[in-house]
């Protein structure tokens, strides 16, 4: 067949993209609060678990609590809550 | 994490193995936050003894090429530019022709946008797709439903026409198009983008099985039948299209990938040799009705008769599936014969001894990547996986629960076969519809 064809698109419709801004960055981590949220996959309990020492053993000046995000493929907005209430930064892992 | 930054106003920044490079910065595109701050770490993670994980906190990051830490502190107090403090807004589009061009080339463009399955397709020409469309009485834009590979990701939305394009392209009759349909108003992808390589597999009931032709005897489970065959790949081919992609390492990221994936492992159930009720009718449908079920499954072990020591066998070989996920068995019709001869007159009680029989150590149970997403059942105090929880090590489990253990009649009675599936219709987190099964008359 040497002519030309005309064929169907057959992808689907996807959302607009609405965009999000980033929250502005602090000037300095010295004296804050960082939240390490342990996210719920396999392992990542452990590994934030070595970040938290880590933060220890590097960063005595940086404040560090370590939480749960209560299920990974769900909001928490009780733990963002806390979060923004009692917190500066946080550091979320581990995603796979 | 993203809704961390942008709704509550605290900066994060998200930790991730770096064989999903691409897949995070695909997430954070589509969320309209391009720049999210992202840092990374080696793969594997999973079963990893601490040292390793402190190796890594301490070395580098692979994707960014300097130390992991440094990076993570730092992309917390770096400046942004202005954009970044509101994020990127804008459309797209999705053009209902293809640019005209030759029969080659378009099945090259097809290939080479990812629409395929990497085998010929039947060209959609506005022809081809009218007279699928006379499959059903719905209207062409009406919408259908809409498709994620994952959670997490953002819905595709898509219609009865653009379900007809992947059927024709699938090689489907229009007397196919109804149960496509069914399928696809389900939300279930066929092409989940899970790392554990889940497929699919699509058991068919009711009288539409007969009515298009659709065997459920010899073969069944294999390349011997059109209905079966195009069903599946339009299926396939309707998922990875509507959902708006199926990537290695951007949208799909199953380390081996699944066989099954090629046509969902699409069949009818034997139910005129099943001496049980039909799969459709434990879910609440009339046997008169059609319907559709999927199943999301990662393999299947086989054996033969229930002989002197099936009991055990059978044990055996669903206790080393793994646990929780539910399973499915598929039965020649002269097994299942010979199951109601030892007293199991109803599926439901062959799943009650399943469950009472096949059990495992608790240690074992838990020792099991599935079950760290299913943290939140037990931490929310749900049974029985709180008490699953507190169990000694040595405690047995039930590998399934009743609910989770299904059974389907098919095959040709040239033998007693048996398969034992992993896997099970998703009754949770993963379907955009409610409820294992869908209605093929509602698509008619």
């Amino acid at each position: 067949m040497s002519g030309k064809l005309t064929v169907m698109n057959p992808v689907g419709y996807p959302p607009r993209v609405t965009g999000k801004g980033m929250a502005p960055p602090l000037e300095s981590l010295e004296g804050k609060t960082v939240f390490l949220v342990d996210i719920g996959f396999e392992n990542s309990d452990n590994f934030i678990r070595q970040l938290h020492g880590w933060m220890a053993d590097h960063r005595p000046d940086v404040r560090t609590e370590v939480v749960r995000w209560r299920d990974q493929h769900q909001p928490d907005p009780e733990l963002c809550e806390r979060i923004k209430a009692e917190g500066d930064a946080a550091i979320i892992g581990v995603g796979t | 994490m993203m809704a961390l930054e942008s709704e509550y106003g605290v900066p994060a920044v998200a930790v991730h193995v770096n064989v999903f490079e691409r897949i995070v910065a695909n997430v954070a595109r589509a969320n309209g936050m391009p720049k999210a701050r992202q840092a990374f770490i080696p793969t594997p993670i999973f079963n990893q003894p601490p040292a390793v994980l402190r190796a890594y906190v301490e070395g580098d990051d692979p994707v960014h090429k300097r130390p992991f830490m440094a990076g993570v502190l730092d992309s917390l107090t770096r400046p942004l530019d202005p954009e970044d403090l509101h994020g990127m807004t804008w459309d797209r589009s999705t053009p209902r022709l293809v640019e005209p061009d030759t029969e080659e080339s378009l099945q090259r463009l097809f290939r080479e946008n990812r629409w395929t399955d990497y085998l010929p397709i039947v060209l959609p020409t506005e022809e081809r797709v009218k007279a699928m469309l006379e499959g059903t009485s719905r209207r062409p834009d009406e919408v259908v439903g809409k498709m994620r590979p994952t959670i997490g990701t953002e819905f595709w939305e898509f219609t009865v026409e653009k379900v007809a394009v992947n059927a024709v392209m699938a090689g489907a009759d229009p007397s196919h198009f109804p149960v496509v349909l069914a399928l696809a108003s389900t939300g279930d992808t066929a092409r989940q983008s899970s790392m554990s390589s889940m497929g699919n597999m699509v058991v068919v009931n009711g009288p539409i099985r007969n009515e298009i032709g659709m065997n459920s005897g010899i073969g069944a489970l294999g390349p011997y039948n059109h209905a079966n065959s195009a069903i599946g790949r339009a299926f396939g081919l309707a998922s990875q299209n509507l959902q708006g992609g199926s990537v290695p390492g951007v949208s799909y990221g199953g380390s081996q990938g699944n066989n099954f994936s090629y046509n969902s492992c699409t069949f009818a159930e034997n139910e005129e040799a099943s001496p049980w009720a039909p799969y459709h009718v434990q879910y609440g449908f009339d046997k008169d009705e059609s319907a559709v079920t999927v199943f999301y499954v990662w393999g299947n072990v086989w054996s033969e008769h229930l002989r002197t020591y099936w009991q055990e066998k059978l044990v055996a070989m669903i206790c080393g599936l793994e646990p929780s996920m539910g399973m499915t068995l598929c039965l020649d019709p002269i097994v299942a014969r010979e199951f109601v001869e030892r007293g199991f007159d109803t599926k439901e009680k062959l799943a009650e001894w399943i469950h009472e029989n096949a059990k495992i150590p608790a240690r074992r149970y838990f020792d099991h990547i599935m079950l760290t997403m299913m943290r939140e059942l037990w931490e929310a105090g749900i049974e029985p996986w709180a008490s699953y929880r507190k169990a000694p090590p040595d405690e047995l489990i039930p590998m399934y629960e009743s609910d989770r253990i299904n059974v389907v009649v098919v095959g040709g009675q040239t033998n007693g076969q048996w398969s034992v599936f992993m896997g099970s219709p998703m009754r949770m987190k993963f379907r955009s519809a409610p409820g294992p099964t869908a209605s093929v008359d509602a698509w008619r």
